[in-house]
């Protein structure tokens, strides 16, 4: 309990002293650092359009690929690949979405999401594969993995899934009936629901499962855990994973048929990475992603804000977003110190987790 | 929980404040969304400066944003609609079918997709025949080519980039037939390092005069031009002599400013009526533009060709 109130402490640190950084820096460049917070707070909480329009909807992808990162880690795997899974599920969503026409909606829109799972597990499947078989670190193979994608999608726009009149480097739309339905007076798609929902069943895993409790005490001690006998680790860490890279096709999905109703190239602007930072700031806890999760998203919704309406350029919120994680590292390694520091004065462990 | 607890407390903060927010009635205003970096020094600065333009001459507040994903696209778009700008600026092809949804909605604004596609309710595109100019840039780049190999750097494989890139073609060839053409898409507007990439593997199959389409990207293809001796490049969207003084002949170039600020004066007046509007070399907002130092490079008889196609051209979008 002592341990996550100062892990609640240190992630709350790191947000002030990224906000006061930015502040101080837009100060230092003769910006209006009041005007400039004002705007960026406007155009992520100042009206119900832009929390829902601009900052929930940015949320759901974030979350949605957080989840999938904490789902990873806690067993020990990074999967930093959540880029190209978003990708893959995406492709895999639109090419459904295009091809759906006369279905009604009730068959559609869960063949829509299936797909983009589908697509995001397959993706992550060739990682888990190499790592399984050849001990391929899957930090660099999702990595690599990423790029592949990435050409995927342009060549995919570009030649079988481009639009009929093969003019622009974009898939046909997706038919009326694959498009998620928005959230009454809002621009809000369903997506944001089912991220609720998929926290809430991470948080039912995690915390009252035994196979989340294998999962826990496989990331925290492998050897333990095998040795113990009870965890085979390599299936476990093989679910994780694939669990990680279905939500993260699940994100991509949702993005093709809640908000662009087609495949683009440049459909991300870095939600796999974000979320990472997401992830990492709940300390993996699935309740706390969905609030992280609305947090960055509302720090990048108010950077366009900040750039519209008090003329800044919006890659500062980028800078800060660096500036929270290396603060949130910093000061856990810092209580790391600290913790060994008493072990070794007293002899005894306590509140360690 | 406390989890739970806190979202709660945020959803009632941000009710409040939304009920909190007030109407006042706006004076007309003018915004632009680019779809990439204003120093870009060509597509996307050409049209910040002229929204500054729009500012100065007719003394009206503005706005600018970059939003580079469809998401952020559309939420653009309607966020300045919903903000009651009353002229917004798509600065590229992208932001039509976008544009097209989010008008549905606020019927009583302007928007301008610059290289967009048609006319739909209040939205309209503004459409630039860069492709004129690049043919003079070819025609150039024909007569002056040793290596009779002619190189070009695009950004996305879209229409009016895909018109330059065979009329720069086409240039050449009508003064040079031998000239053999590589075309080189780079996925991509902000990549300098790919763009010099693409440009690196150009010269080495022996082009020796450059053209491009392909924004920021470019800036690497000045870079790696400059590198190598006896390469000459042509600048696109912007008079980019500055960017290689010595090595840049001449510029295909859209004059973004007067274009847009030709169509704020009518939105503002009144007289604006969505309408395909199109400008080519006869409207002098597209315009080849020579660079005046390395003017002694290029042989009286191939400037004269130039100019008689240039005015041939002229005539033409005249009629």
């Amino acid at each position: 309990m002592r341990s996550s109130i100062r892990a609640l402490g240190t992630s709350l640190l790191a947000l002030a002293v990224g906000l006061l950084l930015l502040a101080v820096g837009l100060h230092l460049a003769g910006y209006d650092a009041g005007a400039a917070l004002a705007a960026l707070w406007d155009g992520a909480f100042g009206s119900w359009r832009a929390f829902t329009g601009a900052t929930l909807l940015r949320s759901v992808p974030l979350i949605l690929i957080g989840l999938g990162f904490a789902l990873a880690l806690r067993g020990g795997a990074l999967n930093i690949g959540a880029e190209g899974q978003f990708y893959a599920g995406a492709i895999a969503a639109a090419w459904v979405g295009v091809h759906a026409g006369g279905w009604a909606p009730w068959i559609a829109l869960p063949s829509v999401a299936l797909a983009g799972i589908v697509g995001g597990t397959m993706w992550m499947a060739l990682p888990v594969v190499l790592k399984l078989r050849f001990g391929v670190l899957e930090v660099i193979s999702t990595l690599l993995l990423n790029f592949v994608a990435e050409a995927l999608v342009s060549w995919m726009v570009q030649g079988p899934m481009q639009e009929p009149s093969g003019i622009y480097p974009q898939s046909a739309p997706i038919v009326e009936a694959a498009r998620l339905p928005m959230l009454p007076g809002t621009r809000l798609h369903l997506g944001f629901v089912a991220a609720l929902i998929a926290a809430s069943i991470l948080t039912w895993i995690f915390a009252r499962t035994w196979w989340g409790f294998r999962l826990r005490a496989l990331g925290e001690g492998p050897r333990a855990a095998e040795v113990s006998g009870r965890v085979r680790g390599n299936r476990m860490i093989a679910v994780a994973l694939l669990g990680s890279g279905a939500l993260a096709g699940l994100a991509g999905a949702f993005e093709v048929s809640g908000v662009s109703y087609a495949l683009y190239q440049n459909l991300s602007p870095g939600y796999g990475f974000t979320a990472i930072g997401v992830a990492l700031l709940a300390r993996l806890k699935p309740s706390a992603i969905v609030l992280t999760g609305i947090v960055f998203a509302a720090l990048e919704a108010g950077a366009g804000a900040m750039q519209r309406d008090a003329g800044i350029p919006a890659v500062t919120v980028y800078v800060v977003e660096g500036v929270i994680i290396l603060v949130l590292l910093l000061g856990d390694a810092a209580a790391r110190r600290g913790l060994r520091r008493q072990v070794v004065a007293t002899g005894a462990v306590d509140g360690i987790a | 929980m406390i989890a739970a607890r806190a979202l709660g407390w945020v959803l009632a903060g941000v009710l409040l404040a939304s009920c909190a927010t007030r109407e006042a009635p706006a004076p007309f205003r003018v915004a632009l969304i680019t779809p990439g970096s204003i120093a870009d020094a060509a597509w996307n600065s050409g049209a910040f400066t002229g929204l500054g333009q729009i500012h100065d001459s007719l003394g009206v507040p503005i706005s600018h944003v970059e939003a580079r994903t469809p998401a952020e696209q559309e939420e653009a778009l309607r966020t300045y609609a919903a903000q009651g700008y009353d002229l917004i600026f798509g600065h590229g092809f992208e932001f039509q079918s976008p544009a097209e949804r989010v008008s549905a909605d606020y019927p009583a604004v302007v928007f301008i997709i610059t290289s967009g596609e048609r006319v739909q309710g209040n939205v309209a595109p503004l459409i630039f025949r860069l492709s004129e100019a690049s043919y003079l840039a070819g025609m150039v780049a024909g007569g002056l080519t040793k290596s009779n190999v002619i190189g070009f750097v695009g950004g996305v494989e879209l229409p009016p980039v895909r018109e330059a890139s065979e009329a720069w073609v086409a240039g050449a060839r009508a003064v040079n037939p031998e000239v053999q053409s590589r075309t080189t898409y780079l996925n991509n507007w902000d990549d300098a390092a790919l763009g010099r990439e693409a440009a690196r593997a150009l010269i080495r199959v022996g082009a020796d005069m450059l053209h491009h389409n392909a924004d920021a990207a470019a800036i690497g293809v000045f870079q790696a031009a400059k590198e190598a001796p006896g390469v000459y490049l042509f600048g696109a969207n912007a008079d980019q002599t500055e960017l290689a003084p010595s090595r840049v002949v001449g510029s295909a170039v859209i004059d973004l400013p007067r274009a847009l600020l030709l169509v704020a004066r009518e939105v503002q007046s009144g007289t604006f009526t969505p309408r395909v509007e199109s400008f080519g070399l006869g409207s002098g907002v597209v315009q080849y533009v020579p660079n005046l130092a390395l003017d002694s490079m290029i042989p009286v008889a191939l400037a004269e060709r130039v100019r008689a196609a240039e005015d041939s051209i002229r005539q033409r979008d005249g009629q």
